[in-house]
């Protein structure tokens, strides 16, 4: 029951290791969260500080994980409050249109140009929501999860992916063409 | 889940009559403190949660949620025990932790009894005036025995969500339902 | 929805950061742990320095000695209040820690039993 606090060197040792495992997961997040690798650079240091800090408190590697989720959505999240003019920051309603429009040819395999683009889109959702899509998606996390992830009730994390499929599909029936909504219905 | 939502609904409109009791089951702790190897024990009242209260972090996701938990508590008491060995502590030690937790105020909504390392949680909630104004947890495995007495206004949905907060991994149930024992109210 | 969902896994996608990202972390851990509060010496200067004469400069001494005293007066009990209140924190996150696990092994239970009665399809 008591946490037992790890000895300095070792300590040193265990945060080198967390970092290099966990770098990827931390950096990914921010990168697709704030569409902007200097960013995200900025926000996956500070987690990493901030961990440096806490080691001590954690107690198992599912607890680490966990909680550099957790941090790292927080950070992000705070990041975007408070860099809202920044220039990576995509507006919903003024996504660029593509250079080029994909072609009905071939639903089957997946366009580069349509990840970049879905890229774009997800950027451009509302914070929360946006969130919640990266950690299912990227993280593959499930619902109750996010939810206590992001300390916000299932319910809200379900009603809020819904939108949010509701509002990519809608986008990419917008960009691609009908052929997108046929294929999913 | 479902039904611990349902008789939370339950006792939300069942109206109980008002009564005060006062309660101290400090004997039983003491004599289980005797016989233990180990022991934790957090007192805390209302001065020192509100004093904790103004050191939690708001910017960090797990103290921001321990602050809205205990911002109306009047005292959060917690005693955990761990034995030498199975059998050093009986059923009556813990009898008279239990004695005090009778109806019409106090309603067991939990009594589950599990395999996995003998673990049997009972959870107690106080109503007074149709509010939750307490909630008892005691926790006892053959080597382990954790008394939880916290004093309201407390928000049970609160509690649902702390179990994956605060780091606390997860348990395992045993998946074999033929030797499982166990009751709910 | 499922071509969606394959899409949205495809896009989002984890990247690996920046090469060095892990040493320039590592870096600025170590400049963090090696940047000590500077005690301030100013007020050394107190003693004999713009003084005129012993006695002026014993009255100098015996006023920043009183002004060292009350502020270390002040110093320690703040310190003694934050180390009061960090302490009073731990001890609030320990308790809901242990409460949330009890709770969460109740919960997982009626789950559990939740499930094994339900009936067969």
């Amino acid at each position: 029951m008591t946490t037992a606090a790890a000895a300095p060197a070792t300590h040193k040792l265990d945060f080198e290791d967390l970092v290099r495992e966990h770098q990827r997961m931390v950096f990914s997040i921010g990168y697709h969260f704030l569409h902007n690798a200097a960013a995200a650079e900025e926000v996956a240091q500070d987690v990493f500080l901030e961990l440096f800090k806490r080691l001590g408190t954690l107690e198992s590697p599912e607890h680490v994980t966990h909680w550099l989720r957790r941090v790292a959505c927080h950070r992000c999240i705070d990041y975007s409050r408070r860099n809202k003019n920044a220039a990576s920051e995509v507006s919903w309603d003024q996504l660029p249109e593509p250079v080029q429009p994909a072609g009905h040819s071939d639903l089957g395999n997946s366009d580069p140009m349509m990840s970049k683009r879905l890229q774009q889109m997800v950027a451009a959702l509302p914070q929360k929501m946006r969130m919640v899509v990266i950690l299912r998606y990227q993280q593959e996390a499930g619902l109750e999860e996010i939810a206590s992830t992001m300390g916000i009730p299932l319910n809200t994390v379900k009603s809020t992916l819904h939108r949010a499929h509701a509002m990519l599909r809608a986008k990419m029936e917008q960009t691609v063409g009908k052929e997108w909504g046929e294929v999913n219905a | 889940m479902k039904r611990i939502g349902i008789i939370i609904a339950l006792l939300f409109a069942i109206q109980w009559p008002a009564a005060a009791q006062d309660w101290d089951p400090g004997g039983a702790l003491k004599k289980l403190s005797a016989k233990a190897s180990k022991a934790i024990d957090v007192t805390l009242d209302q001065s020192m949660l509100q004093f904790a209260g103004a050191f939690l972090d708001s910017k960090d996701p797990d103290q921001a949620q321990a602050k809205k938990i205990i911002s109306d508590m009047k005292g959060i008491y917690v005693h955990s025990f761990e034995f030498e060995k199975a059998g050093e502590y009986s059923e009556d030690d813990v009898a008279p932790l239990r004695a005090p937790l009778k109806e019409p105020l106090w309603s067991r909504i939990v009594n589950v009894r599990s395999k996995h390392e003998g673990q049997n949680v009972e959870v107690y909630f106080k109503k007074e005036d149709g509010k939750f104004t307490g909630l008892v947890v005691i926790a006892t495995e053959p080597t382990e025995l954790t008394f939880v007495d916290i004093i309201g206004p407390i928000n049970p949905d609160d509690f649902r969500r702390l179990g994956g907060q605060f780091g606390i991994p997860k348990v395992e149930i045993d998946q074999d339902p033929a030797s499982k024992k166990g009751e709910t109210k | 929805m499922n071509r969606l969902e394959d899409e949205l896994k495809r896009a989002l996608e984890p990247v690996e950061p920046p090469a060095g990202f892990a040493e320039r972390v590592l870096a600025r851990v170590a400049r963090a742990e090696d940047e000590k509060p500077v005690r301030s010496r100013r007020w050394l200067g107190l003693f004999g320095f713009g003084v005129a004469g012993v006695g002026g400069l014993r009255w100098a001494a015996a006023c920043a000695l009183c002004v060292v005293l009350a502020a270390s007066g002040v110093i320690y009990e703040r310190d003694m209040q934050r180390r009061r209140g960090e302490e009073a924190k731990d001890q609030v996150m320990l308790a809901l820690r242990i409460t949330g696990s009890k709770l969460q092994i109740a919960e997982q239970s009626v789950k559990e039993l939740d499930s094994t009665s339900q009936p067969r399809q």
